[in-house]
């Protein structure tokens, strides 16, 4: 089985999944009394996020690699992840305003957690920009390496942020040094959705990087 | 105990936007590999 097929059939089988985690949180998943169905976008929200994160730290982490040992699997990983990675932000910065509107009352506010992450979103943007702008090979993946390792760098202050900064934006309930707090039948139904984005991430990763590959063969990678 | 909130449309839009950039990607990358 060629590595498109193998990623065809993650991306599949986590396309299923997330029907399931639709039909979990939807249906079997109890409404929170204060914010009402749209506390529901929780669910999808944050896993795009944790993708998203996922996805630019380890555009960094091989970008650091690259750099290193000059091994063009790294440069070649680094550029999928970016492209999945661009598709998780779309979907974290989209879902986001949408459950601000009805809790918050407003679709965006320029806080810190808000406008990082729309700077993460921008990073993925300009990545992707400059490896099509940029032919010669060597240059192209040392240029976008160092790009890369910038967004490594912001991770920890997206994070961070809400600890750092006055914002809107509510601070982690399960990625934090305490106990997750959330009741059991609603962090069953995170973990699962943060599962279910991992595994698309890797099925989509998994052929973006097949894609790399065959445009290589055909000569003509530019992105 | 206040009322339940009535916003179930953000949550349905929401929702939607997310299978409809999902599923775009996947289809995507499917016609990007599959290419000759």
């Amino acid at each position: 089985m060629s590595l498109a097929q193998t990623g065809r059939r993650i991306t599949l089988l986590g396309l299923v999944l997330l029907a399931g985690v639709y039909v979990r949180a939807l249906a079997f998943t109890p409404l929170e009394r204060f914010q009402g169905p749209a506390q529901k976008i929780f669910y999808l929200h944050v896993p795009a996020a944790w993708s998203a994160m996922l996805a630019m730290g380890l555009v960094g982490l091989c970008s650091i690699l690259y750099l290193i040992v000059k091994d063009a699997r790294f440069d070649r990983f680094a550029a999928a992840s970016a492209e999945v990675g661009t598709t998780f932000s779309l979907v974290m910065l989209t879902t986001g305003p949408i459950w601000a509107k009805p809790i918050w009352g407003t679709w965006w506010t320029w806080d810190a957690r808000l406008t990082l992450t729309l700077f993460l979103f921008f990073l993925f943007i300009g990545y992707l920009l400059l490896r099509g702008a940029v032919v010669e090979p060597g240059l192209r993946a040392r240029y976008s390496a160092v790009l890369g390792i910038c967004g490594l760098v912001l991770l920890p202050f997206i994070h961070l942020s809400v600890y750092l900064f006055r914002t809107l934006h509510p601070q982690p309930i399960v990625l934090k040094p305490s106990a997750p707090s959330l009741p059991g039948s609603m962090l069953v139904t995170l973990l699962v959705s943060f599962a279910v984005f991992t595994l698309l991430y890797v099925g989509f990763v998994t052929q973006r990087y097949a894609l790399g590959l065959l445009r290589e063969a055909q000569g003509k990678e530019h992105a | 105990m206040p009322d339940v909130p009535q916003n179930g449309g953000y949550m349905v839009a929401a929702y939607i936007v997310t299978a409809v950039i999902l599923l775009g990607y996947a289809v995507s990358l499917y016609r990007r590999t599959n290419k000759p």
